[in-house]
């Protein structure tokens, strides 16, 4: 037994939030062929018909793309510093449990010894209504770093698509309690067996070893010949996390703000001397293998990369974890 | 809030210009609690800024017995440097730190010790020198040589000769052939080929060598040679960093984080690590 809510009472749901001033952020369709995570205009906006992988994540709500971490202002004999980062309550809806399970991943990162509170404030603020998976594309491979089609890590609640159009409803914390409080649920079975996704593609663990038994392999060099260093598998991928701090404003007033940055870019680790550890591309896309499945499962204890398939699917050269892994794994 | 991004407000009350392009500062912390309550560890890092270019990541180069203020040292070389280089005695910097480790004084008590530097790597050793110089004592023979590629380019040069002055101490300077003045009394040559010439037996000392790496390469053979283990020879990495805390995501080299773990590695500790850096 479950709880469910038709298509037509979420929108109504939904709707409602948006009209008693929420932010709500979902997968809209922003021109044919790409849709995005982006904050909901209306209620009709939010694409519940079909399966689609938009092509950016759900990090942008705890991680925004740009950020003020403090703003400065400076006077004839002082510096005053301000707090100019903004916090708001977000509801994420539609997300997959690809893009669920990217938050408690990054929590790790943002809260190892040093707590960065501008993270957990904005974190806070976020609930994640995800919707299970009824189907997936060959870029998709959650099903090879643990997670599901319906995997509930990271997500308050979880829709569970029926054939009839609604949705089985898991509320899964208060948060999500809360929010569905004045939804119209009715009781009922389960609606169908859950959607058991890709088949698994690689074993991660052995992309680790490799990873770390391969520093100084051609094999990094012979992928990268394709990378352009465009930076788009970073900037999609749930978990990628990498950012600049920069000042941005002039000399009397602006604001300290952090950005993202990728791994990709040579002069992500230049030197100011000219000196550059990683001064080539295999260096790089190396740095981004080895990051996600050996140095991060070093440090926390699981690797950095959901399955989502954003970084195969948004590059141009067709690389991106799936197509590199593979080849690790398969020898 | 609580917010790590957020730097302290330091009033810079002391520049000392080095050469050309090189300049170190005092900075006292403007707020009087912070001020009396900050401590750091020889060796560890800050990140300074200068508000409306940004921020850069520069050792500690004071020692933590000196209570009124910090120092560090820079050279003029990108936007962030311009800026702070243009700034003057009385007006209003960031800091932020202390991050990373510090040396390990612990396992260095009781051993003779070594510090080899070139150019603009000087700072992070000059601290530890005036902590070992204020805790005498505790070791046995001081050797320092340091060199740069001309005489103008050799920074806290009063500093040398103050620091020869102390007992059981030798300082070593050098510039490379070809750099040095016709009044220059210090050798003519590289750090490793003059450290060579000065005849230390490093049997029973630790070491601490920064600089460029190719200065780094010559020299550990030479370590080697005169009794030294590289599991007894440090130093203090400079991997790129915007954060300093272990989030950013740039300064690993391998599966360590330098701003983190670092940035004082022994040299047996980076012969186990990738080439990254």
């Amino acid at each position: 037994m479950s709880e469910q809510i038709s298509r037509d009472n979420l929108r109504t749901l939904v709707a409602g939030w948006l009209a008693a001033g929420k932010k709500v952020v979902g997968p809209v369709q922003v021109k044919p062929g790409m849709a995005l995570f982006a904050p909901l205009r209306s209620a009709d906006a939010l694409l519940l018909d079909r399966w689609v992988r938009p092509s950016n994540s759900i990090k942008e709500v705890v991680f925004p793309r740009h950020e003020a971490l403090y703003g400065y202002r400076i006077g004839k004999n002082s510096v005053e510093l301000f707090d100019a980062a903004v916090f708001e309550e977000q509801i994420v809806i539609g997300a997959h449990p690809c893009d669920a399970a990217s938050l408690p991943i990054l929590d790790k990162l943002f809260n190892w010894d040093f707590q960065d509170e501008i993270y957990n404030q904005r974190r806070a603020g976020v609930t994640v209504i995800s919707v299970a998976c009824t189907e997936s594309d060959d870029e998709c491979f959650c099903t090879s770093v643990g997670l599901s089609p319906s995997a509930e890590r990271g997500s308050d609640a979880m829709l569970l698509p029926r054939a009839d159009g609604g949705f089985d409803v898991r509320l899964l914390s208060d948060k999500a309690r809360g929010l569905f409080a004045e939804a119209k649920l009715a009781a009922g079975s389960d609606g169908q067996a859950a959607y058991a996704g890709p088949a698994s593609k690689f074993d991660p663990a052995q992309v680790g070893a490799f990873a770390k038994d391969h520093f100084e392999d051609p094999f990094w060099a012979e992928h990268a010949l394709a990378c352009v260093g465009c930076g788009a598998c970073a900037y999609t991928c749930p978990v990628c996390h990498c950012f600049d701090i920069v000042d941005e404003g002039n000399g009397r007033e602006g604001v300290r703000a952090r950005n993202w940055d990728a791994c990709q870019y040579g002069m992500f680790t230049l030197h100011a001397s000219g000196h550059n550890p990683r001064n080539n591309q295999a260096a790089r896309q190396r740095q981004r293998i080895y990051h996600k499945f050996y140095m991060y499962p070093e440090k926390f204890g699981e690797i950095l990369c959901t399955g989502c398939g954003n970084c195969a699917r948004n590059c141009p050269e067709g690389l991106g974890v799936l197509p590199v892994v593979t080849e690790v794994s398969h020898g | 809030m609580d917010n790590l991004y957020r730097p302290d407000l330091m009033e810079i009350i002391g520049i000392q210009q080095h050469t050309s392009d090189v300049k170190s500062m005092q900075l006292r912390f403007r707020d009087p609690v912070r001020a009396a309550n900050f401590r750091f560890d020889v060796g560890q890092f800050g990140i300074y800024s200068a508000f409306g270019s940004g921020e850069s990541t520069f050792n500690i180069c004071s020692s933590s017995n000196w209570r009124d203020r910090i120092e560090f040292c820079f050279r003029k070389v990108g936007r962030v440097t311009e800026a702070l280089w243009k700034l003057e005695v009385g007006e209003t910097m960031g800091f932020r730190g202390p991050y990373g480790g510090g040396y390990p004084w612990a396992e260095w008590r009781g051993k003779d010790l070594i510090f080899l530097g070139g150019g603009i790597a000087m700072p992070p050793i000059r601290c530890a020198i005036w902590y070992a110089l204020e805790n005498r004592d505790d070791f046995g023979d001081i050797t320092i040589v340091y060199g740069a590629r001309t005489v103008g380019d050799l920074v806290f040069r009063d500093e040398l000769d103050e620091w020869a002055k102390h007992p059981r101490v030798r300082v070593v300077q050098c510039v490379d052939p070809g750099g040095q003045t016709p009044d220059w009394k210090g050798e003519i040559g590289f750090v490793p080929s003059v450290f060579e010439r000065a005849n230390v037996n490093a049997a029973n000392a630790a070491a601490l060598v920064i600089g460029p790496p190719i200065m780094i390469k010559a020299t550990l053979p030479v370590l080697e040679r005169t009794g030294a283990t590289l599991s007894n020879v440090y130093t203090s990495l400079e991997n790129r960093m915007k954060c300093g805390v272990g989030k950013c995501g740039r300064c690993n080299a391998g599966p360590v984080y330098v701003c983190k773990e670092g940035p004082v590695f022994t040299f047996e500790q980076l012969r186990q690590m990738p080439m990254d850096y």
